[in-house]
């Protein structure tokens, strides 16, 4: 049966019954002055038990009666490196700070006049309580981040970017947190971890991170009221069957770029916001592209198309890491797709396609701009990865030309689109432009990886795309 | 009932560029569009006349006459024959705005070495990136009364 004891409020006392603490323990603690709201967190913590609330509580009475503070020695040499006087480390200790916590802060870079001012707010808060007055608990306004800052906005407004300034602009190159703490937020202690597994800045990072999500954010646009799509008119049959099964493919491709994205960015740890902002965007993206194309199939007598083969889907669906995922998606999946909406903008036989596939290469490249900056910094931070890099695109490289060449019902749209019919003539003057875009399409991709730092890649491409660096471009598109 | 009066400008010529960017840069509807920041050359070969225009935010910061040199210093250039860049000035005139077959993108497409060019894979995709903003922009062209020189 709990004690039922007056002196301890009866939260704490239910909260130390189900963790099996004695309440005397408790009424001990109260007596060094803790608050009672304050004694209960520490218990709630996970791995907080008798034992453990013993030692510690013997510990303050011993401080409090006199005794000797000791401060461990690891925690000694990080107060020395960080300049954070002993006195004030003992003050801590005294308080019931724990030695692991307060070596995070000042690895977190805490200042010692931050903690200072923390540290007295919490000591009113103690003799407060001792006297038994009702206080507010305003800790929380002495938290010791960084204070006073004035972002200001620019030509643009007041971007992501503009707020990077003093420690806030501080991207670690490893994020030492598991939780959904924001940067330059103060932790506390006891919060669950959060299960990402991306906690170093070169393996998801990109300078432009920040400046692509304001684009986006910026450039944004209305499908249903933003395209022209009375400007539609009639087409022949097997143009509207063509078109049609091309935008089946691109609300494939929409709906698989959402869902890589979404299946990593609970990966990533709280202390990239930009990356996790910008990508967020692009799944915005995704979902707009899914919803045009099937717009475009839905409104002008058609219908949607046949499915894909889907190998490169599932390809890229199945990457282990976020570098591997981004350089196959936004690099070389995209690279290839930005090409599509090109000659769909080429073909274009309306306002409203034209503008479409437009609106969408702007989408698009955005996603391969993120995609050629981090590959550039990961290849930067990771030397012994480049061989690994390629690999990823080896097998992705392999796969997707697989997959073309199984994808018959995509190659005769395009075929069909870009010749402008079926007879015979315009079938083989479709093969001759569809062969031409190929080149231009794979030149792309290997001057984006150039770009990236990985120039040796145009001697290593799979042979069916190598094959187009090597042909002359004698070929002319225009009719 | 008034009429508008247009600026007259000739092609190619640094007053056009400056025209363009003065409607550019009172024009809400470019503005909608979203921010642009690029650094784009003009290059016309025959004439060997070079622009270099500088798009920043939610306007043209400034449009000027180069080398060939400084317009390829750029995030990308657009080269094409003198008489393909007047034949799409004259039908953004003739149009209001480029028809199907006179957009950058068609023009692009068309030539083997594109008509946006650059030296870098990764600034050349500023062309794809802000391409409804490059487009809004030779689009405006129509509000002038050009003169081919």
């Amino acid at each position: 049966m709990a004690d039922e004891s007056p002196e301890v409020p009866e939260d704490l006392a239910q909260v130390a019954n189900e963790k099996g603490i004695p309440l005397d323990l408790m009424r001990r603690a109260l007596a060094l002055g803790f608050p009672a709201e304050a004694v209960k967190q520490q218990i709630q913590t996970p791995g907080a038990d008798a034992e453990q609330a013993e030692k510690f509580i013997a510990e303050q009475e011993r401080i409090r009666a006199g005794g000797e503070i000791t401060i461990p020695e690891e925690l000694a040499k990080a107060a020395a490196k960080n300049g954070w006087p002993e006195e004030l480390i003992k003050r801590a200790l005294v308080l019931g700070a724990q030695a692991e916590m307060l070596i995070t802060q000042m690895e977190a870079g805490i200042r010692p006049d931050q903690a200072e001012r923390f540290i007295a707010q919490q000591e009113r808060m103690r003799d407060a309580a001792a006297r038994g007055e009702q206080v507010l608990d305003l800790s929380w306004m002495h938290v010791p981040t960084e204070w006073g800052i004035r972002a200001r906005p620019g030509k643009k407004g007041l971007t992501v970017s503009a707020l990077n300034i003093g420690s806030y602009g501080d991207v670690p190159d490893k994020w030492p947190y598991q939780t959904e703490m924001p940067r330059g937020a103060h932790p506390i202690p006891g919060i669950p971890a959060m299960g990402y597994s991306i906690y170093e800045k070169a393996e998801l990072w990109a300078d432009n991170a920040a400046d692509l999500y304001e684009e986006a954010v910026q450039r944004r646009w209305r499908p249903a009221t933003d395209i022209p799509w009375d400007s539609m008119e009639p087409l022949p049959d097997e143009i509207e069957r063509a078109m049609c099964q091309l935008c089946t493919y691109f609300c494939e491709k929409g709906l698989l770029a959402g869902d890589i994205v979404g299946k990593w960015l609970p990966e990533m740890s709280y202390g990239y916001h930009e990356v996790k902002l910008y990508l967020s965007t692009a799944e915005f993206d995704a979902a707009r592209q899914f919803e045009v194309f099937r717009k475009r199939a839905l409104s002008n007598g058609g219908g949607m198309g046949i499915q894909s083969p889907g190998y490169f889907h599932r390809a890229i669906i199945d990457t282990r890491v976020w570098t591997e995922a981004s350089a196959v998606l936004h690099i070389l999946s995209n690279s290839f797709l930005i090409g599509m909406y090109q000659v769909g903008e080429y073909v274009a036989h309306n306002e409203a396609e034209s503008l479409i596939f437009r609106l969408c290469m702007q989408d698009v490249s955005r996603q391969m701009a993120y995609g050629v900056q981090h590959l550039k910094q990961f290849l930067l931070r990771k030397l012994d990865k480049r061989a690994e890099v390629h690999a990823y695109l080896n097998k992705a490289e392999a796969v997707m030309t697989y997959d073309e060449e199984q994808d018959t019902p995509r190659r005769e749209a395009l075929i069909i689109l870009l010749g402008g019919g079926v007879s015979k003539e315009q079938i083989l003057d479709g093969v001759r432009k569809l062969e031409y875009f190929k080149r231009r399409w794979v030149r792309g991709y290997v001057a984006r990886l150039a770009a990236a730092g990985l120039p040796e890649r145009r001697d290593r491409l799979h042979p069916l795309l190598k094959k187009y660096l090597e042909e002359p471009t004698v070929a002319q598109a225009a009719a | 009932m008034t009429q508008e009066t247009k600026v007259k400008a000739t092609f190619p010529s640094i007053e056009w560029f400056n025209a363009l960017r003065d409607i550019i840069n009172v024009d809400d509807a470019y503005k909608h569009i979203g921010t642009c920041d690029a650094v784009v050359g003009v290059k016309l070969p025959d004439a060997k006349k070079y622009f270099l225009i500088t798009f920043e935010a939610f306007e043209v910061l400034e449009a000027k006459v180069v080398s060939e040199t400084e317009a390829e210093d750029s995030d990308f250039w657009l080269e094409m024959p003198d008489a393909r860049w007047q034949e799409m000035i004259k039908n953004i005139g003739e149009n209001g705005k480029a028809d199907l077959n006179h957009t950058l993108n068609t023009i692009d497409l068309e030539d083997p070495e594109g008509f946006a060019r650059s030296n870098d894979g990764y600034r050349r995709d500023a062309f794809y990136r802000f391409n409804q903003s490059f487009q809004h922009f030779f689009d405006s062209s129509a509000k002038i009364d050009t003169k081919f020189a």
